[in-house]
């Protein structure tokens, strides 16, 4: 978080170049500052793993939420005339469906979080350049001052 | 067309001055509009659906992310449901809960597209949703849209039936929630609509993105057809009664945003296209360049010319005479030229001026004395 003091206001007033570059990194603070931070502090494949297991959990739970609602929806058919075969094979297909709704869903998510990893550490890269640049600009005020 | 394209460069210098306060407005108004749509259609909670919790609501999430508005919305309709009876409230839950975890958990700043798709029903213009997600967005669009279709028939089927889903004993209750399950996840009328929004935008996304000439108004108004036509045979096919004015109107009503999106955030000129090609090491290219429309707006400076007010009697006048009889000379001291033109006219002045004020006869007559 940048805080400029009253008195520093006056004197970046003149510099253009350091204005510019407070406002660019305020912008990033305030949009993705904290989250970018957070993602960058992992390894990409640490991410991207942790967060593809998330997922795939999040689709267990979800796809039971279906099931149910199916469930509820068509248990009069589901249960008419229900034999060893027809359970086998309700219970084949709702395994298939749910294998290949992980299978979707793991590799979308290894995609999407591998992406959103590389965008935050290019970002952050970007926001810490910036932040050298901004002390540079420090000093060689520091040193005129002196 | 040229003062069109003023008036929207000048919107938009006016959107980049107050984007903060406009940009608020428009969230506190959609809010009024979810808010209010949601209470007046199923308002079974009086407490939630007064004037005052609308207005509440809606100002709360003025100040707060999209995101915030939906579950808001979600929250409210939530509890509506769950006064009229626990096991809708439920299995409402439940679909939300899917509609997160499938989609919202990865994009949650996409769910301004739920609250448009259900609003877009709302006002009876369907067929404007796709059209706007086909030409803004990408394809994967249809998913908050079909959430918002999806929504929109719970709200809907909760309203026409809220007398036969008021239940009190167990037995009614799980009644209740087996026929409601059954008829929102069955609704033939949701699923055709789910279809036709699915293709809507699809056709429209898919057109737009063609390099053909005016590809946005040829988008929006297959968009529009393929709409029109979907829902007819529909209609025709699965016995619906989507009424074929709505049908028409939203078709039309989605073309004509269609066009002025288009002029908002697509204006270019296709008579000035460039079609180059060139060539390196690997590849032949085929460019074809269009070139934006760019107008800038004239910069009009009123200047106020106050005109010096003569001071009344001769005397004044004599010397207005005097000075332009001496800027004459000076003029005809000067250089000629541009110069020239200006002395004539003064000469010319001087002279109209002592006619009428008599002042030559006077000079004549002491001539005529000496």
């Amino acid at each position: 978080m940048i805080i400029l003091h009253r008195e520093d206001v006056w004197k970046v007033m003149l510099d253009q170049k350091k204005i510019r570059l407070m406002t660019k990194m305020a912008i990033y603070e305030k949009n993705y500052g904290k989250e970018d931070i957070k993602i960058s502090g992992y390894y990409k494949k640490d991410y991207t793993s942790l967060n593809t297991w998330a997922t795939l959990i999040w689709i267990t739970f979800g796809y039971l939420l279906v099931a149910a609602l199916v469930f509820l929806c068509g248990a009069d058919a589901l249960l008419e005339n229900l034999n060893f075969v027809k359970l086998l094979i309700i219970v084949a297909m709702a395994a298939g469906a749910y294998f290949a709704l992980l299978i979707a869903y793991g590799v979308g998510s290894g995609k999407f979080f591998r992406k959103k990893h590389a965008q935050a550490k290019q970002r952050v890269k970007k926001y810490y350049r910036d932040l050298s640049r901004l002390e540079k600009i420090y000093k060689k005020e520091y040193r005129n001052h002196e | 067309m040229s003062n069109l394209l003023v008036w929207k460069e000048k919107l938009q210098s006016f959107y980049a001055k107050h984007s903060t306060y406009i940009s608020k407005a428009v969230q506190f108004l959609t809010g009024l509009l979810l808010f209010g749509m949601i209470n007046y259609n199923i308002g079974f909670m009086k407490t939630a659906s007064s004037v005052f919790c609308t207005v509440g609501l809606a100002v709360i999430c003025t100040f707060l992310p999209a995101v915030i508005m939906t579950l808001a919305a979600a929250a409210l309709v939530l509890v509506h449901f769950y006064a009229l009876s626990m096991p809708i409230a439920m299995i409402s839950a439940l679909i939300f809960m899917i509609m997160y975890i499938f989609y919202f958990r990865f994009t949650p700043g996409k769910s301004w597209i739920l609250i448009v798709s259900v609003l877009s029903f709302g006002l009876n213009i369907p067929f404007v949703a796709p059209i706007v997600f086909g030409l803004l967005g990408a394809p994967v669009w249809i998913v908050p849209a079909g959430c918002g279709v999806i929504v929109y028939y719970m709200i809907r089927f909760v309203k026409l039936s809220a007398t036969a889903l008021k239940s009190s004993g167990a037995e009614a209750m799980t009644e209740g929630m087996l026929s409601f399950t059954k008829q929102v996840l069955t609704n033939r009328e949701m699923w055709l609509m789910l279809m036709i929004i699915v293709i809507g935008i699809l056709v429209v996304n898919a057109v737009k993105n063609r390099s053909v000439d005016h590809a946005w108004k040829i988008a929006s108004v297959s968009g529009a057809a393929v709409c029109v036509v979907a829902a007819a045979a529909g209609n025709l096919l699965l016995d619906e009664m989507i009424p074929y004015a709505i049908i028409i109107l939203s078709a039309v009503a989605g073309a004509a945003i269609g066009f002025v999106l288009e002029f908002v955030f697509f204006s270019v000129d296709y008579s000035r296209t460039e079609n180059v090609q060139f060539e390196d090491d690997e590849y032949y290219y085929y460019v074809k360049a269009v070139p934006k429309v760019g107008v800038t707006v004239p910069d009009k400076k009123v200047k106020h010319i106050t005109e010096r007010q003569p001071e009344s009697g001769e005397g004044s006048a004599e010397n207005a005479i005097a000075a332009a009889s001496e800027n004459a000379g000076q003029g005809a001291a000067g250089y000629p030229g541009a110069e020239s033109e200006r002395n004539t006219e003064e000469i010319l002045l001087t002279r109209s001026l002592s006619k009428e004020l008599g002042l030559d006869q006077e000079q004549q007559n002491e001539n005529n004395i000496q």
